[in-house]
Order: C-alpha cells, then sequence, then structure tokens
C-alpha cells in the first residue's frame, strides 16, 4: 500500500485519521452481527485503545484487520452466542392520521414479522445484507470490509433476502 | 433466472434505467420495496465518530495513568532488587577478582597464600592467585622468580609463561626470566611440565631451561635459593643473564661495551652493596665498569 510510509501508527495523527476512517464502519459491523446489548460502542472504543497499546506491532495497512480481528473476539468473549434481536424504532404515532387503525396494525405486525425473521438470519448474512440495505454499502466496499470476496457477498446478501421473504411468508 | 439477476444488480445498485423498467414489472416489486422501506428502521443507532475519538483518546490518556499507578506498588520492590543486584554483582566481582602482588625492581616481598603456604618474590616478579577458588584448586601463576614453602594439601600448581610446575607439599624455587627457566626442588618433590617434557625433581635438583636448551645442573646442597638470603649464586651461567639479574636488584641498567655476553661466569654477589656487588661479577672476569649515573653502570674490556 501507498499509505505505508510507515510501518507504525503511534503517531496521533495517523491514529485519528484511522480512527474516523474505520470506527463507524467497525461500529456498524458489530452492531449488525451481535445486536445492541453488547454494547458495540464500547468495543470500538476498546478496540482503538488496543491498538494504541500495541501500536508499534501494528502497520497502518494491517490496522482495519487488526481493529475487525480485536472487535470481533471482545464481543466473542462475552456473547455466549444468544440470539441477536434488533430493535426497530417505533414510528411516532402521527397526532391526526387518515390511516386506518387496521393499517397501523398490519404495519406494526409486519414490523415484527420482519424482526423475527431478521433474527433467524445467520450472523454472516445478516451483517452483509443490512450493511448493504442499511448503510448502502455496495458489494465491493462489504468484500474488503470483511476480507472476503464480493461473490460470497453477493451470495450472503442474495441468501439472506431470500430467507427473510420466505420466513415473512410463513410467519 | 433473469428476476435473479434483476434483484442481485438492485441489490448492488446497479440497475441501469432500462433495467430498472424490468425490475418494476416484476410482480413482487412492491413487495420488496416495502421490505427495503421497513428495513431502515433497523438502523444502527447514529455513530459520532468525532465525540468517540474525542472519549478514545480520553479513554487512552487516563488508563495511562492507571498503567503507571498500576506499577507503583512494584517500584519499590524494583529498587530493592536492583541494589541487591548491584550489591551481589560488587561481592561476586571483588570475591571472584585474582589478587595480584608484584615487586619492582631492588624490591623484595613474602606472601602468605590463604592455605598458609608462603611464598617469597625476588625482585621484579609478579604473582596472582584467586583466594576464591584456592580451597578447589591451588593455583598460582607467576612471572619472575620466586621461592615457594607449600603447606600440605591438595595439588599446587605454579604456572608460568614457559612451564608448569605441580607439587604437593614441599619447597622449591621457580625462576622464569625471558628464556629461562629454573625450577630448584628444595623439599619433598616437584613435578615440572615444560612443553610435552615432564621431569620430577627430587629434593636438591634443579631444572633449567635456558632458550629452549636443557642444561645439566650440579646438586644443590643449600636449604634455601641464594637470593633468600640477599645474594644471588651462579654456576655456570652466561653472563648476560648475571647482568640482568644484577640489573633487577639494583635497579639499575648495565650497557656492555666489548664483552662476551655468554661467558660463563661462577660466583654469587650480594644485594646489600652495589659497589662491592658490581665488583665480584666484574673483576673475576677482568671487566672495568664506571658508574656513568646512579642508575646507569658502564661495563667494558681493554
Amino acid at each position: 500500500m501507498a499509505k505505508d510510509i510507515r510501518d507504525n501508527i503511534c503517531d496521533e495523527n495517523l491514529f485519528s485519521s484511522v480512527f474516523s476512517k474505520h470506527s463507524k464502519n467497525l461500529h456498524d459491523f458489530l452492531y449488525y452481527k451481535f445486536g445492541e446489548d453488547l454494547n458495540p460502542k464500547d468495543k470500538v472504543q476498546e478496540a482503538f485503545i488496543k491498538l494504541w497499546e500495541n501500536c508499534g506491532k501494528v502497520t497502518p495497512s494491517k490496522a482495519k484487520s487488526y481493529l475487525f480481528t480485536v472487535a470481533n473476539n471482545l464481543m466473542l468473549n462475552e456473547a455466549a452466542h444468544k440470539k441477536v434481536v434488533l430493535k426497530y424504532q417505533k414510528l411516532k404515532p402521527k397526532t391526526h392520521t387518515n390511516e386506518t387503525p387496521e393499517f397501523i396494525l398490519e404495519g406494526n405486525e409486519y414490523m415484527d414479522k420482519l424482526q423475527k425473521a431478521i433474527s433467524n438470519l445467520s450472523e454472516a448474512q445478516r451483517t452483509a445484507f443490512l450493511l448493504n440495505r442499511i448503510e448502502g454499502k455496495k458489494h465491493k466496499e462489504i468484500a474488503e470490509l470483511l476480507d472476503i470476496s464480493t461473490k460470497a457477498v453477493e451470495k450472503r446478501i442474495y441468501g439472506a433476502l431470500k430467507k427473510l421473504r420466505e420466513d415473512i411468508k410463513e410467519i | 433466472m433473469e428476476r435473479e439477476e434483476l434483484i442481485k444488480k438492485w441489490l448492488d445498485n446497479e440497475l441501469n434505467s432500462h433495467e430498472l423498467e424490468a425490475f418494476k414489472k416484476l410482480e413482487d416489486y412492491d413487495d420488496l420495496i416495502k421490505l427495503s422501506n421497513s428495513l431502515m428502521q433497523f438502523k444502527a443507532p447514529e455513530y459520532d465518530s468525532t465525540q468517540e475519538l474525542h472519549d478514545v483518546w480520553h479513554a487512552i490518556k487516563s488508563s495511562k495513568s492507571t498503567v503507571s499507578k498500576k506499577t507503583h506498588w512494584m517500584r519499590p520492590f524494583m529498587r530493592i532488587a536492583a541494589v541487591l543486584a548491584l550489591a551481589l554483582s560488587v561481592y561476586y566481582y571483588t570475591t571472584t577478582l585474582d589478587t595480584s602482588i608484584n615487586t619492582l625492581a631492588a624490591q623484595k616481598t613474602s606472601i602468605e597464600l590463604p592455605d598458609a603456604s608462603q611464598v617469597s618474590l625476588n625482585a621484579a616478579s609478579s604473582i596472582t592467585f584467586n583466594k576464591h577458588d584456592w580451597k578447589k584448586e591451588r593455583n598460582v601463576t607467576l612471572n619472575g622468580e620466586a621461592f615457594f614453602k607449600v603447606a600440605k594439601g591438595s595439588t599446587f600448581n605454579v604456572t608460568t609463561s614457559t612451564g608448569t610446575v605441580t607439587v604437593l607439599g614441599t619447597e622449591f624455587n621457580v625462576k622464569q626470566r625471558d628464556n629461562y627457566f629454573e625450577v630448584t626442588c628444595y623439599e619433598g618433590s616437584v613435578k615440572v611440565t615444560h612443553n610435552s617434557n615432564i621431569v620430577i625433581l627430587k629434593p636438591g635438583h634443579s631444572f633449567l631451561n635456558i632458550d629452549g636448551k636443557l642444561i645439566a645442573t650440579e646438586k644443590e646442597t643449600s636449604i634455601n635459593p641464594s637470593w633468600i638470603n640477599n645474594e644471588s649464586y651462579f654456576k655456570s651461567m652466561p653472563f648476560a643473564y648475571v647482568i640482568r639479574e644484577f640489573e633487577r636488584q639494583y635497579n639499575v641498567t648495565i650497557t656492555p661495551h666489548n664483552i662476551n655476553l655468554n661467558e660463563l661466569f661462577t660466583g654469587s654477589f650480594s644485594h646489600n652493596n652495589k659497589e662491592l656487588a658490581i665488583k665480584t661479577i666484574t673483576l673475576p672476569l677482568n671487566i672495568e665498569y664506571s658508574f656513568k649515573d646512579s642508575t646507569t653502570i658502564e661495563l667494558s674490556r681493554d
């Protein structure tokens, strides 16, 4: 990588730029993979602190995979592989609405189904799918983030979509 | 198949306008859009990376101070350990350090070794031994001339640059000067190793090697080497060695002119009277001497 003029990231400015480049992606990745219960924000922070403590051993090009591995391990240490249920923001009921109560009820039902279906996805499917759908990431970006091929990303995302739709119909 | 392709492209936001039209005509288009829109409600909470970075720096800086606090209790121990290590190494260094005793020209000294063995050191000589290892092995390194009275015990070694003398308990004299190596046994028995030669000396016998040549010597009758009694005694000795011994005993420089230094000399000189001593070595060989100054003597023959 052209960026590797230095062989470590002990420089505060460099560290900060690494942070702004990767922290959000790392956070989103952790959130979609493990859910909210395990405090993805804290894990991101811990991972970056670990990176700073070991800054002499990590080259800038290795920083991303180092962070993702560390954060993932931090999560796995705590997660006893319980089922991840992502929360959805309840739409604020409008004070005046011309929608029928049935319609609103139906909408809530749909969301509950969707929530269940999402938690039935595998970790790999859910992470790739939600990064794509919610964060709007291209397949290629996700592939880089997860260190897998674009083909694999495509497979995961499409697989997730298929499974979601089947589940929703069934429930 | 085409449907799957379209959905995949839609997922990657890669549909062109033509394909988009086709996609919209799919029967499950509404379903997909509904799903897609609903999914947005599962969005991860906002992540403010500027604020988070600030927090990380704060955590790193405060953890630094806790880290130093953590090591705090170790510090006094570290100090004690450092002092101990230092004291131990000084102790070890001093005890394993060799003891060395030197004499200058015109100087003699007597040393008692750790086991009460006696060593008399002649002028311009040095002896080195190790007090710490003494119980394990009695080793002495000699450079010059010394008379040993060795107490009974384990093997006693005298190492010189030209040969090694090994004894059990005895009295003997070792003289090692330049190309000169002489061992005389006065009591007990002495084993001399010189190059690959091993010679065992009985009382009164000597081992003499000059310039690598073994020289036969007569039996010694005195009980001490002559220099112990402040006299140097020579028997059929090349004159050069006599001069060198004289220089050592009186701390002078002798410059010979027209003199055959290989001429053999038999006799002795005293260590107490320079004037008398120079006479005793020059007169028998018919040599003139003159004092240039207090430390230089010139010898010449008419």
